[in-house]
C-alpha cells in the first residue's frame, strides 16, 4: 500500500512537471494522448467492466465534439454552455445506441453499434450544418478566468485535472456496488439476474457512463484542436481505440490508460509510416487476444506466476486454506403452513418439445420440498419458469398469492426467490467475497444518483455491505477463500459458495438445483445440515436432487416428475412405494425397495 | 413504377454480392459460432487479387477469379489457425481478434497496392438487356448466375457430402462431434477457408461494379453482416434473402435520401433487428440455465 501511494505520487508529479520538458509539438501530442486516455476509460467501462461490445465509442466522442462546434460557431453559445449541451447530446446518443443491448448481445451488439457509428459519420459528412467533408473550423477556445487556454501548455493542465477526476471516478465505480454488479453481469448475466441485478437497466447505465466519458473527451478535443472533421471520428479510429483498450487490458481502467498512452506513442514514433504502424498494432491485438487476453494490465500477475514456477520468487507459504464449519442460523418459530409458492397448470413448450405439461403443485411456507424425477423430466425447466428465466407457454405461478408469471428474474429475486444452478454459475472473474457482495446489495438502480452527488454515501453503503459479507463468509466457513477466484476452489466448496450467494439475498424461498451433485459423502452430510438450518431460520426450500438418500431424509414432501408431468406427490415413504414412480424409474418389473440405491449410483457419477 | 423497378433491379444486383458476403459470415458462424469481423477485408483482398491477375497479368477474368479464390482461402486457413486456441472458449475475444486481422489486412493491402484505388473494366462487354423498358446490365445477370451456382454448390456440399455432414455435426455439438471422431479443428479450418473463398468470389465480382480500394472492405463487410443477421444468422437461405434485402434497402435509400443512404440503411436495419433479433429465418440458439 505504501509503495502504491508513493508510485501514484511519483506519477502525478511526473505528469505535473512533464510540460517543462516538452516542445510545442510534443505538448500537442500529449494533449491528444490525454483525450484518447479518457475515451479509453469509457470504452473500458462499457466493454471490459460491463461486458457490452460497443463499437460506437468514437461516435459519442464525435457527437460531443461536433455538438460543441455547431453550438459555438453556428448558434453563438459560449464554450462552456455549448460543452454542457454537447455532453447532453452525447449522453442521449449513448442511451439510444445502448437500447439494442436490451435485446441482443455479443456480435449482434457489435454490428448494431458499428452501424449506428457509421450512420453518425454519414450524417456529419453530408449535413450542411456540420460543414460536410471540410468540417467546422474556428471553434472558440474555452475561457477560464486567469488562464489562457489558447496556450497548449495551460490546456494540458486543464486536461490533466479532468483526466485525473475521470479516472478516479471510474475506479470508484468499478470498486463499489455499481461496478461490481456490472462485472457480475459481464461474467454471467443469467446468474446476475437471479441474484437481483437489474440487468437491462444496468446495461443502459454502462452505455450512459461510456457516453459521458466519450462526451468529455469530445468537448476537450473540440477545445484543443478548435476544428472538427469527419475523419477524426472514423471507424479506423474506433478500431485504434479498441486496440488501445484490448492491448492495455480491458478489465482494468489503468490498463486502458496504459494502452492508450502506449499506442499513441507508437503511432507518434511511426508517424512517417502510418501503414506499418497499422500493421503493428493490428498484429499486437491478435497476439494479445491469443496469448495475453488480460493485456498489459495482466502482465505483472503472469510474470509473478512465472517467476514462482521457476523458483525465483517464493511460493505461497501461508497455511493451506481450509473450509470452515458451517455456523447454523438462529432458529425462528415455524411459520403457519400457508402456500408460499403455487404453480397452477404450467406448461412449457420449446417448439415441438413439451418440457412441462400442466404442472400444478403447492409449496407451503417452512417446508422442505423435494422434486425428483428421471433426467429430462422437466425439473430444471420448472425452476427456470419459477425463477423467471422462462415465460411459461401456459399457466400461472403465484408467489404468496401474488401472480408472478411474467416477472423478470431480478424482480423475482427482489420478491424473495433465490436459486442455485445445476452446473454452477458463479461469477468467474470475481472473488468469492465479491460474489457474495453482488447478492448482498439490495439497492435499486435508481439509488445510483448518489454516485454523482453523494459519493460518501456510496462508500459507507459499501463498507456496511463488506461487514455483512464477512459475517456471511464466516457463517459458511468460507473466510479462508474470501479472496480466491471461484474457479480455483474445490468443487464442493464452489457449491457451498453458490448456496451462500443465494442466502445473501435473505430469500423467503430458496430453490436448490441438484446441490449434492458431485459431492462426497461428508459434503452431502454437511449440505443436509446447512439446508436444515436454512429451513429452521424460516426459509422455505425446494430442492431438486437425484441423491435419494438425501431426499428421503431431508424432505417432508416429495413431488415426482416424469416426462413433464407430476406423477406423484406425498411423503417420501408414500412416493417411494407408488407404483407409477417405480415404473418411471425402473420399468414395471423391478422391486420398489431397490429405488434409493439404484438412483444413488447415478448421483455418484 | 419504372423507376421503382429499375431501383429494385439495381438493388438485387448489389444484393447478390452482399448475399455472398453474408453466406461467408453465416457459414463460419454456424460451424464455430464465430463472427469473423475481418471478413469484409478478406473480400477486399479478394477483389485486389482478382483485379491484379485480370488487369496486370492479363489473365482471363474467370482464371483470375479462381486464383483469387485459392489465395484468399489460404488467408482464411491462416486466420483460423492463429485464433484456434480461443475456439469454443471466449467468443468476444475471438471477435476482437478478427478485428485485429482486419486492421492488418487493410494495412497490408495499402502496402502492396497503394492507398489509391483502381477501376476494373466490365469483363462482359455486351449491351444491356432490355425487358419491358427496363435496362438490365449483362454483368448483373452474370453476378446473379454465379451467386446462384455458388449457393447450390454450398448447399450440395453441406447436405450431400461426408465432409459437409461432419461440419453440420460440429455446428450442432462440437464435443459430441469430437466423440464420434470428427476433427473439429480441421472442420473449422474448412469452414473458414470456404468462407474466405466466398468472400473472394464476392470481391472479384464486385470489382467491376465498385471502385476497388483498401477501405472498401469495411462497408461491404458490415452490409454483408447486416444481411446475414437480417436473414437469420447461421442460415444459408437466410443469408441469401437478407443480403438481397439489404441490397434493395440500400438501393432505395440511395434513391430517396442520396448522401444519407447509409444513415437510413443502418437505422432501418437496427429497428428491424430490435423487433426481431433472430432475423427472418431465425437462429438456433438455446439458452440453457
Amino acid at each position: 500500500m505504501k509503495y502504491r501511494i508513493a508510485g501514484i505520487a511519483a506519477l502525478v508529479a511526473f505528469a505535473w512537471y512533464l510540460p517543462y520538458q516538452l516542445d510545442s509539438y510534443m505538448i500537442h501530442v500529449a494533449n491528444v494522448i490525454i483525450v484518447f486516455a479518457i475515451l479509453a476509460i469509457g470504452l473500458g467501462l462499457v466493454m471490459g467492466v460491463a461486458g457490452q461490445i460497443n463499437l460506437a465509442q468514437i461516435a459519442f466522442f464525435g457527437a460531443a465534439a461536433y455538438g460543441t462546434a455547431i453550438l459555438t460557431t453556428r448558434a453563438g453559445f459560449g464554450f462552456w454552455t455549448a460543452a454542457a449541451l454537447a455532453m447532453l447530446i452525447a449522453a442521449t446518443i449513448g442511451l439510444l445506441v445502448g437500447t439494442p443491448a436490451l435485446r441482443m448481445q455479443s456480435h449482434y451488439l457489435g454490428i448494431v453499434t458499428l452501424g449506428l457509428a457509421l450512420a453518425l459519420t454519414n450524417w456529419v459528412t453530408n449535413a450542411h450544418i456540420a460543414g460536410g467533408a471540410e468540417g467546422i473550423s474556428g471553434i472558440p477556445a474555452p475561457e477560464l478566468p486567469g488562464i489562457d487556454l489558447h496556450n497548449a501548455y495551460f490546456f494540458y493542465y486543464l486536461e490533466l485535472v479532468v483526466f485525473l477526476l475521470a479516472l478516479a471516478f471510474g475506479l470508484f465505480v468499478v470498486h463499489t456496488p455499481l461496478g461490481r454488479k456490472m462485472r457480475a453481469m459481464r461474467d454471467d448475466s443469467l446468474a446476475a439476474g437471479a441474484v437481483g441485478v437489474e440487468v437491462p437497466q444496468l446495461r443502459m447505465t454502462a452505455f450512459f457512463l461510456s457516453s459521458i466519458y466519450g462526451g468529455l473527451a469530445g468537448v476537450l478535443y473540440a477545445g484543443l484542436i478548435r476544428y472538427v472533421a469527419p475523419e477524426s471520428f472514423s471507424i479506423a479510429n474506433m478500431f485504434l481505440l479498441l486496440a488501445m483498450v484490448i492491448i492495455g487490458g480491458r478489465q482494468s481502467l489503468i490498463g486502458c490508460v496504459v494502452g492508450a498512452v502506449a499506442l499513441s506513442l507508437l503511432r507518434e514514433v511511426l508517424v512517417d509510416y502510418p501503414t506499418y504502424a497499422q500493421v503493428a498494432y493490428g498484429s499486437v491485438v491478435v497476439l494479445t487476444v491469443v496469448f495475453a487476453p488480460t493485456g498489459l494490465a495482466g502482465l505483472p500477475k503472469r510474470i509473478r506466476g512465472l517467476l514462482r514456477r521457476v523458483g525465483w520468487l517464493p511460493g505461497d507459504t501461508g497455511p493451506v486454506p481450509k473450509l470452515g464449519p458451517f455456523l447454523p442460523y438462529a432458529e425462528t418459530p415455524r411459520p403457519a403452513a400457508e402456500p408460499i409458492l403455487r404453480i397452477d397448470e404450467v406448461s412449457m413448450h420449446f417448439r415441438g418439445l413439451k418440457a412441462l405439461q400442466e404442472i400444478s403443485m403447492t409449496v407451503n411456507a417452512g417446508e422442505i420440498r423435494g422434486i425428483v424425477g428421471p433426467n429430462g423430466s422437466g425439473k430444471t425447466t420448472l425452476f427456470n419458469v419459477v425463477s423467471g428465466l422462462y415465460r411459461p407457454t401456459a399457466g400461472r405461478v403465484y408467489l404468496a398469492d401474488k401472480d408472478m408469471t411474467a416477472a423478470s428474474p431480478h424482480v423475482l429475486a427482489r420478491k424473495g426467490i433465490a436459486r442455485t444452478f445445476q452446473n454452477l454459475r458463479l461469477f468467474a472473474l470475481l472473488s468469492v467475497r465479491d460474489n457474495l457482495l453482488v447478492a448482498l446489495d439490495q439497492t435499486s438502480i435508481l439509488s445510483n444518483w448518489r454516485y454523482v452527488l453523494w459519493q460518501a454515501g456510496v462508500w459507507r453503503h459499501d463498507q456496511s455491505l463488506r461487514a455483512e459479507a464477512d459475517e456471511l463468509l464466516q457463517r459458511f466457513g468460507l473466510t479462508d477463500f474470501a479472496d480466491s477466484a471461484p474457479g480455483e476452489l474445490p468443487y464442493g466448496t464452489q457449491r457451498r459458495v453458490e448456496i451462500a450467494r443465494a442466502m445473501a439475498r435473505r430469500p423467503s424461498l430458496l430453490l436448490l438445483d441438484e446441490p449434492a451433485a458431485g459431492l462426497n459423502g461428508e459434503e452431502v452430510r454437511q449440505l443436509s445440515e446447512i439446508v436444515r438450518s436454512i429451513r429452521a431460520s424460516g426459509v422455505t426450500v425446494v430442492i431438486i436432487e437425484h441423491n435419494m438418500g438425501l431426499v428421503m431424509s431431508l424432505c417432508e414432501r416429495v413431488t415426482v416428475l416424469a416426462s413433464g408431468r407430476v406423477i406423484a406427490d406425498g411423503t417420501p415413504a408414500e412416493v417411494a412405494r407408488a407404483p407409477q414412480v417405480v415404473e418411471a424409474y425402473l420399468g414395471d418389473s423391478a422391486m420398489s425397495e431397490d429405488v434409493p440405491e439404484i438412483v444413488e449410483t447415478e448421483a455418484a457419477r | 413504377m419504372q423507376v421503382f423497378l429499375q431501383t429494385f433491379i439495381g438493388g438485387v444486383s448489389l444484393g447478390a454480392i452482399y448475399a455472398l458476403v453474408a453466406m461467408g459470415f453465416s457459414l463460419v458462424f454456424r460451424t464455430m459460432g464465430l463472427v469473423n469481423f475481418s471478413h469484409g477485408n478478406v473480400v477486399m483482398i479478394g477483389a485486389y487479387i482478382a483485379s491484379t491477375f485480370y488487369l496486370s497479368v492479363k489473365l482471363p477474368f474467370a482464371v483470375a477469379m479462381v486464383i483469387a479464390l485459392g489465395l484468399t482461402g489460404l488467408i482464411g486457413v491462416f486466420i483460423e489457425r492463429v485464433l484456434r486456441p480461443l475456439e469454443n472458449k471466449d467468443f468476444d475475444l475471438m471477435l476482437i481478434g478478427t478485428i485485429g486481422f482486419g486492421i492488418v489486412l487493410e494495412a497490408v493491402a495499402i502496402i502492396i497496392w497503394g492507398a489509391t484505388g483502381r477501376a476494373v473494366p466490365n469483363p462482359v462487354a455486351v449491351a444491356p438487356v432490355q425487358i419491358f423498358g427496363l435496362r438490365i446490365r449483362t454483368y448483373d445477370l452474370v453476378v446473379l448466375a454465379i451467386t446462384t451456382a455458388a449457393t447450390l454448390l454450398l448447399v450440395y456440399f453441406l447436405q450431400r457430402t461426408k465432409r459437409g455432414a461432419a461440419m453440420q455435426a460440429v455446428a450442432m455439438d462440437h464435443e459430441a462431434a469430437t466423440a464420434v471422431g470428427i476433427h473439429v479443428g480441421r472442420s473449422n479450418a474448412i469452414a473458414f477457408m470456404l468462407g474466405a473463398a466466398l468472400a473472394a468470389l464476392a470481391g472479384g465480382l464486385v470489382g467491376p461494379l465498385l471502385y476497388v480500394n483498401p477501405s472498401m472492405g469495411g462497408m461491404l463487410g458490415i452490409k454483408g453482416f447486416a444481411g446475414a443477421i437480417l436473414g437469420g444468422f447461421g442460415s444459408i437461405p437466410g443469408a441469401i434473402v437478407g443480403g438481397i434485402a439489404i441490397g434493395v434497402l440500400d438501393s432505395f435509400a440511395g434513391g430517396w435520401f442520396q448522401g444519407y443512404s447509409d444513415l437510413v440503411t443502418f437505422l432501418v436495419f437496427t429497428m428491424i433487428i430490435m423487433i426481431r433479433p433472430t432475423g427472418i429465418f431465425g437462429e438456433r440458439t438455446v439458452n440453457r440455465a
